[in-house]
């Protein structure tokens, strides 16, 4: 039974690791050797449960997980929540603000984890970050250099759910739209609902748009939470065992 | 990258870089005086004092929590925000828009902490490029004497004690400051700084700049019109020479 279980637990092969651009100066990507799985996707689209049903999978094979998201760092995540409160900061100073945030966690988590062969599970990652902005009318090409800091991901995902369905769930959970989540900062349209919806679609087709350049997962997030996470955990496994 | 004027905008940008210690703050507070004195619009702004950021900023550096990227990032969010919400504001209404430290400052101390050029560059893209560039070039020994003398206690960032060139604070700033110095330098022609040379007296060093802006920004345009009256506000005046005023 014990050589059993010893057995089954995968030994991961070590991944061929770039940054997408300039990437941390004095930190060799390549040395390390954990893996960074990223679940993408809008609120509602299932990502926390995901990410759940992926630490107790992965934990159960003998794996050691760290969890990250966005607006977590010591950093700057309060003052960052304080001034989004006043909606002043204008879309750059926003996004990198952000990016300040997402460094922070980058150096002090992501990095050190994956350097003591932890299985990092992002919840949403640069990419969020860049849709989020590009639908603000940021450059792509100024955010392609300022997000080169980041490490490629072993395997990013992408929850898909249209607009409608993310509304319902929304309203199921919480009776509230949110004010960002709802875009109310780009002014689309004085009616929340509309404003989501218009969003949210343009939020859909810039993931598109990076699924092509960034080459992730689209995964149907209309199915069974049970039906989603056997799937990531088939293409995970196929990363672990390098295949 | 374009100049403001360049780019149509009806006000002007000036920028003052140099070295802690090499008077660039003192001249550029002499030449808003004078500005200010004459009617005109005059707008001035500070490296690293936007409100909303500085809370991050200060817990970061109390907490020596910044590595070079987020010290890059951390001041990029402040110039940021200084730049949307005043900078480019003022500049359309026509003010002369005054700068202690502009883009320079990054490209110089970024780089010299490890961050590469091209992507510290491309972060302050937005930014347009000033009009008029100030170099304060003084001998490196006599802007450290400036700092040393007045100011004994230095500061974890600002002696660089991050790059680990020296244990010694003193040593560190020697050898950090004379490193940007020479990133300055090679910037120099690039963005065509007026160099100054910062060794001569504060009152001939301010005639050259006073004479510089006259000469290339014509500022009769930036007057302020006459049912504008100024308001005479008390003048503020620079960090380094606010005096602590002891409460009972």
């Amino acid at each position: 039974m014990k050589a059993n279980a010893r057995n089954r637990i995968v030994i991961p092969r070590r991944s061929k690791r770039l940054y997408y651009g300039h990437g941390i100066p004095g930190v060799d990507v390549a040395q390390l050797s954990g893996k960074l799985i990223v679940v993408e996707g809008a609120d509602g689209s299932g990502r926390s449960t995901q990410i759940a049903m992926l630490v107790e999978w992965l934990e159960g094979g003998g794996h050691a997980t760290v969890q990250v998201g966005l607006k977590r760092s010591t950093l700057v995540s309060e003052e960052l929540e304080k001034a989004q409160e006043g909606n002043i900061l204008s879309r750059t100073t926003l996004s990198l603000f952000y990016a300040t945030d997402f460094a922070d966690q980058l150096e002090n988590i992501i990095l050190p984890a994956l350097k003591a062969g932890f299985i990092v599970l992002a919840d949403r990652y640069i990419y969020t970050l860049m849709a989020r902005d590009m639908v603000r009318g940021m450059d792509e090409v100024w955010l392609k250099n300022l997000y080169g800091l980041a490490p490629e991901p072993d395997a990013v995902f992408y929850l898909k759910v249209p607009p409608e369905e993310l509304v319902q769930r929304t309203f199921a959970k919480n009776s509230a739209l949110d004010y960002w989540e709802s875009g109310m900062d780009i002014g689309l349209s004085r009616d929340m609902f509309d404003s989501f919806m218009t969003y949210q679609t343009a939020m859909e087709k810039t993931f598109q748009h990076l699924q092509q350049i960034y080459g992730f997962t689209i995964v149907d997030g209309m199915r069974s939470a049970a039906a989603i996470s056997s799937d990531l955990q088939k293409k995970i496994s196929a990363v672990l065992t390098g295949k | 990258m374009k100049t403001f004027a360049e780019l149509n905008f009806p006000g002007r940008l000036i920028a003052v870089e140099g070295l802690d210690g090499s008077g660039k703050s003192t001249q550029i507070y002499l030449l808003k005086r004078w500005l200010e004195l004459q009617g005109l619009k005059v707008y001035f702004s500070e490296w690293n004092s936007s409100e909303l950021v500085k809370a991050a900023t200060s817990k970061g550096k109390k907490r020596e929590l910044l590595t070079p990227t987020t010290f890059s990032l951390i001041h990029a969010t402040d110039f940021a925000d200084r730049y949307e919400r005043y900078l480019v504001p003022m500049l359309r209404a026509g003010y002369l828009v005054l700068c202690d430290r502009y883009i320079f400052t990054a490209f110089a101390r970024d780089v010299v902490r490890g961050c590469t050029p091209e992507w510290v560059r491309g972060i302050y893209s937005f930014a347009a490029l000033p009009d008029l560039t100030f170099f304060f070039k003084a001998d490196l020994e006599i802007s450290l004497q400036r700092i040393l003398d007045g100011r004994p206690q230095l500061k974890y960032f600002e002696a660089g004690m991050d790059l680990r060139l020296s244990t010694d604070p003193y040593e560190s700033f020697r050898m950090f400051q004379g490193r940007i110095l020479e990133q300055y330098l090679a910037m120099s022609t690039e963005f065509n700084f007026l160099v100054m040379d910062a060794n001569q007296l504060v009152e001939r060093q301010q005639v050259i700049v006073r004479e510089l802006v006259a000469q290339r920004l014509g500022l009769e345009q930036f007057r302020r019109a006459e049912h504008h009256a100024s308001p005479m506000l008390p003048v503020e005046l620079p960090k380094r020479f606010k005096h602590e005023v002891p409460t009972e």
